[in-house]
């Protein structure tokens, strides 16, 4: 991987520069007093280059908004519809390891499948999604300190550092930032702002040898297999999804922030005869999200709804993309107002300390 | 964001015209609709029997339903709907020559090679019948091809029956037989009474070797299911065509997902081997 070095103040002057080359500048701002939100800096200059943590909401939102138009219906009578094209050229600046990780794994279920053997079926390409994505740079900002405090990156193989799905990655280091080409993009942005880009003196290589052994020391990857055979040999003691289930509120929290969580329900709205078709994001823990015509629900309870959130994440995503798709970034974690957190769940089940933690609790009552 | 009024992007979520050529009442709740495809650039609608595919009307949404008919060289397809929900509601007031939004075939396909020469049973509860009709009427075009065909067929009462006249033509046809029942007879009705499962006692065919297709709801599958087990039929010659909530059709929404698995891509379409593997008991 080709790696240059840029400072401080040319990082600025490379930002300013890129604005001007895109629609929308995607980076992190302060909003609502501290919190950092991603959202677009072009036109009021509040973005930050560095920043503490990661932002509330994952950057799936611009890939896969809340609500997106699939097309316009001209005329709902004659059932006349108008295609819809998204055109604008996307720069995301600052995102972190674990939702570029979530980025490469939202891409692969949206673009190709690679599945195993199946019968008569096609392929099938979700275009929005892909009209988004090949007019989206990515520009990797990778941790320099601890972030969230509920993540845990450095267990889902997924920080503190990337390690693909990135078009450039900043390392930062006292002076300015490593940077880290990642794909072709990447390379046309270096070869764009070459003065910008200089060598790192012995003092940076220093630091950046340090803290490239400090983040490769961090991680410190759990066994996915483990935990993914545990449960799909229903091992996980009921006690732990009744538990589960019983905290969950149904406050959405967890699938509106995750970077992962990709369903969605499609709805029209009608004004006359004319509208759209739009698709928002939906999700498991709905208790309707499975619900028929004729009010058969296969998946009616909350620890169901919880279970399956889990098992997509941790077991089923790590057969079909050898990696699981809970990238630890913490955000459900840290929403959830029954202190449901996958974090604890996979410690323990891998541990298989919940069954009995639970019994002591118990016990000790 | 752009509007674009020719093709220029592949949009799966985009509906075909479709024209409804032709109504039929099936039963008080259930509207047969003969559909072809209306814009002449799109062609034939080409499937098989066992998929289904999205049936939309704007601003009532859209629901997947699997083919009520066989591949048939005229570009003409059936969808029998019973309303029950908006959309289905908003469909039983539409008038021939109207227009609805359709788009697939999407799903797989009953295992076509694997039937050939066998004997076939079919087990059908409710509306349950219009997926396999599809299979039955292809079945039915190369009859000779196939070995005993037994139908069973459930419903609530007479009057929901669908397809009366078809019944009869494949109950006279050689080496098939058709067994009927209902739940609640009226004073007309000299057949069976009770649950699918009380004709299983005239099951004739070799368990052995027979495949058995059945379509229907959850707690019929799973009774039905358990009793042909019993009367030794091989988990993997029993299919199931499965009803999940879809959005998409593609494997996109997630609402369908069971354990990995998606019915609308896996399935809906279903051995009782792959049911078990999946936790799916009806």
């Amino acid at each position: 991987m080709e790696r240059f070095f840029i400072t401080k103040e040319n990082l600025k002057i490379l930002s300013a520069s890129l604005k001007k080359d895109c629609d929308e500048f995607i980076a992190p701002r302060y909003e609502h007093l501290d919190d950092v939100i991603f959202g677009d800096a072009r036109a009021d200059e509040r973005e930050l280059l560095d920043y503490e943590g990661n932002s509330l909401i994952s950057p799936r939102a611009f890939l896969l908004p809340q609500t997106e138009e699939l097309f316009e219906i001209k005329s709902a009578k004659n059932c006349d519809f108008v295609q819809i094209e998204d055109k604008k050229k996307r720069i995301f600046y600052g995102i972190r390891p674990c939702d570029i990780k979530a980025l490469t794994l939202m891409a692969k279920f949206f673009l190709d499948q690679p599945r195993p053997a199946r019968e008569v079926r096609g392929e099938f390409v979700d275009e929005f999604y892909q009209q988004k994505l090949e007019r989206s740079t990515f520009i990797a900002l990778a941790c320099g300190k601890r972030c969230l405090a509920k993540s845990f990156c450095h267990l889902m193989d997924a920080g503190p550092l990337a390690r693909e799905g990135f078009d450039l990655q900043l390392i930062p280091i006292t002076r300015g930032y490593l940077v880290e080409v990642g794909s072709k993009k990447g390379s046309q942005i270096i070869k764009q702002n070459k003065k910008l880009f200089v060598k790192a003196s012995a003092q940076d290589e220093k630091e950046i040898k340090a803290l490239l052994k400090n983040f490769a020391e961090r991680v410190k990857k759990i066994d996915f297999k483990k935990l993914a055979k545990i449960m799909q040999e229903d091992k996980v003691s009921q006690e732990v999804w009744e538990d589960i289930g019983q905290r969950c509120v149904v406050c959405s929290g967890c699938i509106t922030l995750c970077p992962t969580c990709s369903c969605f329900s499609i709805i029209d709205r009608l004004n006359g005869d004319k509208g759209v078709r739009l698709r928002y994001c939906d999700g498991c823990p709905y208790a309707g999200f499975t619900r028929m015509a004729a009010g058969n629900t296969p998946f009616p309870l909350h620890k169901d709804h919880i279970r399956r959130f889990f098992e997509h994440k941790l077991n089923i995503d790590l057969e079909r993309y050898g990696t699981p798709s809970c990238v630890g970034c913490g955000r459900c974690i840290q929403t959830c107002p029954g202190n449901i957190s996958i974090r604890k769940f996979i410690d323990t089940v891998i541990q298989s300390r919940y069954e009995q933690r639970i019994l002591t609790k118990k016990s000790s009552n | 964001m752009i509007l674009l009024s020719s093709h220029a992007m592949n949009n799966a979520y985009l509906p075909k015209r479709a024209v409804i050529e032709k109504l039929i009442e099936e039963s008080p709740d259930t509207k047969t609709f003969v559909l072809r495809l209306k814009d002449k650039a799109d062609g034939r609608l080409k499937y098989k029997p066992g998929q289904f595919l999205m049936l939309s009307l704007a601003g009532f949404g859209e629901a997947p339903f699997t083919f009520a008919s066989s591949p048939r060289s005229d570009g003409r397809f059936e969808v029998s709907v019973r309303g029950v929900g908006s959309l289905t509601t908003a469909l039983h007031q539409l008038k021939e020559k109207n227009i609805v939004g359709v788009r697939g075939p999407y799903g797989n396909c009953f295992p076509l090679d694997k039937i050939r020469n066998k004997d076939i049973l079919f087990v059908a509860g409710g509306c349950g019948i219009a997926p396999l009709r599809s299979l039955i009427q292809y079945v039915f075009k190369k009859r000779n091809d196939y070995g005993k065909i037994e139908i069973i067929y459930g419903c609530r009462t007479p009057k929901d029956r669908f397809y009366k006249q078809e019944l009869e033509v494949w109950r006279k046809t050689p080496n098939t037989d058709v067994y009927l029942t209902v739940d609640e007879p009226d004073e007309k009705w000299g057949g069976a009474c009770g649950v699918v499962c009380v004709l299983f006692p005239k099951i004739k065919l070799n368990p052995k070797t027979a495949f058995v297709f059945l379509c229907g709801p959850g707690a019929m599958l799973k009774f039905a299911i358990r009793d042909i087990l019993k009367l030794g039929f091989k988990e993997k010659n029993i299919y199931a065509s499965l009803e999940r909530y879809m959005k998409c059709g593609i494997g996109k929404c997630g609402h369908c997902y069971v354990k990995g698995k998606y019915v609308c891509l896996d399935g809906p379409n279903f051995s009782y081997s792959q049911m078990k593997e999946l936790g799916i008991e009806s």
